[in-house]
């Protein structure tokens, strides 16, 4: 069974990317360009996972994180940062922030799949070494 | 009151102090100009007679008046030579009232009516006027500066952008994922990609370089285990090398001591000197080697890289580290890339308190060497 998830992200190329990876390999997208859609999507939507940006227009990333985990609604959805590994500190700062993980940016495609995998329980996992892999 | 050049001084001494460069004045205990030389005339616009006889504060912006006939007093119980109101502005006031910057110098005159006050006052005018245009210029390039790694930094992150997508994309098309790709397509996705990530990590380098140059590399000091670097590095580098027929090695020690150093600064070194190796080297190994020497009672550690390759001619190994240079221009387009690998790991391993040093034979190989102290 694949996972429902919803990335969140104001670049127009990544977006695209993580959402062709995602679905090649089985999972359902939905996606948003900045951070108070990604609140108003989570609290309208059921999602097994979010993929968020930190750096964004309007409300970034961690304060994103803040109202999710801090309203009982919401506070047990998965919520993973996707962010520039060049920047020192970013990983603690994010899981800090309430963030339940995080995946460096630039994505590598031949992982990036797997990297999200990992934060979904085995039933909703997509096949990741099956067909269409590199060799 | 009789002016004092009629009393002391011959015409001889009246002609050298009209010549002087500085405007001078006599003045005594009473705050009365005795003596004007030509130059105080042409200063401060008036006559010498108009001026023989008159307080000295004439010649003061009014708002001075009643400190410096005070500074008068004092300067009178206890006559030294001295400048004047040393790192204050000093101001003259000409008869038409406009002020001008001066720098004055005052010395003691003992004569048969008592002390005097023998004043040099000279107009700074011009000085102040390039002074402040020094000033100027210095805020202005400093802004310049400012602007500069403002601007490196913003370009780096908007070219890297798009550059991402580009080797995402690749990925995913090397991945087969929208579909088969011939072989052709895919040797020719393959140089994309590698050409991609060569112009990222171009990027990359100019970045950094642009950071150390401003001072705003901090250095995130802890022991790091050297021998685990060399050892990452060599891993991550092997396939490259293999790929060109060459052999990779790492000569490691036992010893894990731990050094305090910069991991990231002493595995970017390391990447940058092992890639140099193996792009300048076209048949034979790079050899990866880890060794520790006692210098003086210090411990030293060397990291060096050693390759069979192209080798350096004596007469270029002066401007090696030079930036954007390669030893031979023509070895651009054979080997690729510029010169700012080896020019931004000697910044960093300088940054280290360290040193680069190389030795190298034409036609036979290079081998370099990272030496960082030893400190546990």
């Amino acid at each position: 069974m694949p996972a429902r998830i919803l990335i969140v992200e104001d670049n127009q190329a990544n977006l695209h990317l993580m959402t062709y990876l995602l679905q090649a390999f089985g999972h359902s997208t939905t996606s948003v360009m900045d951070g108070l859609a990604g609140v108003a999507a989570i609290k309208a939507g059921s999602f097994d996972l979010v993929l968020t940006d930190v750096r964004m227009p309007g409300i970034d990333g961690y304060e994103m994180a803040r109202r999710v985990k801090t309203d009982p609604a919401t506070q047990k959805l998965r919520l993973i940062a996707v962010t520039a590994a060049a920047m020192v500190g970013d990983r603690e700062h994010a899981l800090a922030a309430g963030f339940d993980g995080y995946i460096s940016k630039p994505i590598v495609p031949q992982r990036f799949v797997a990297e999200v995998d990992e934060y979904l329980p085995a039933a909703l996992r997509s096949n990741t070494k099956g067909e269409g892999r590199e060799s | 009151m009789t002016p004092l050049r009629a009393q002391v001084l011959d015409e001889s001494v009246v002609a050298v102090l009209d010549s002087a460069p500085d405007a001078m004045l006599m003045v005594d205990r009473g705050g009365l100009i005795v003596l004007v030389n030509a130059q105080a005339e042409r200063i401060f616009g008036y006559r010498r007679d108009e001026l023989l006889g008159q307080k000295v504060e004439t010649l003061v912006p009014q708002r001075f008046d009643d400190k410096h006939q005070a500074h008068r007093t004092g300067f009178f119980g206890d006559p030294h030579p001295r400048p004047m109101g040393t790192g204050l502005e000093l101001y003259g006031v000409r008869k038409d009232g406009s002020e001008f910057p001066v720098e004055v110098s005052l010395s003691p005159i003992e004569t048969a009516d008592g002390t005097i006050v023998s004043t040099a006052i000279r107009d700074i005018t011009d000085r102040k006027r390039v002074e402040h245009a020094l000033q100027q210029k210095n805020v202005e390039l400093e802004r310049a500066n400012l602007a500069k790694d403002t601007f490196l930094a913003s370009m780096s992150h908007e070219l890297r952008s798009p550059l991402n997508a580009i080797i995402g994309f690749t990925g995913t098309l090397l991945m087969k994922l929208p579909g088969p790709l011939s072989a052709e397509q895919e040797r020719q996705l393959r140089t994309i990609d590698s050409s991609a990530q060569h112009l990222l990590s171009l990027i990359s380098d100019i970045l950094d370089l642009a950071k150390i140059e401003s001072g705003k590399v901090e250095l995130d000091l802890q022991p790091v285990v050297l021998r685990d670097v060399i050892a990452e590095v060599a891993s991550s580098l092997r396939s490259q090398a293999e790929a060109k027929g060459l052999q990779l090695s790492a000569r490691l020690p036992e010893v894990i001591t731990p050094i305090v150093t910069d991991r990231r600064a002493v595995r970017q070194i390391l990447i940058n000197l092992t890639n140099n190796a193996i792009k300048f080297t076209q048949k034979g190994s790079v050899g990866l080697a880890l060794a520790e020497r006692r210098v003086n009672g210090s411990l030293l550690v060397d990291l060096s890289v050693s390759d069979t390759g192209v080798g350096i001619k004596k007469e270029d190994q002066a401007r090696l580290f030079q930036v954007f240079e390669q030893v031979d221009p023509s070895s651009t387009r054979r080997f690729g890339g510029v010169g700012l690998g080896l020019y931004l790991s000697l910044k960093l391993a300088l940054l280290l308190g360290g040193q680069i040093h190389f030795t190298s034979e034409f036609g036979k190989g290079s081998r370099f060497v990272l030496t960082i102290t030893g400190k546990r």
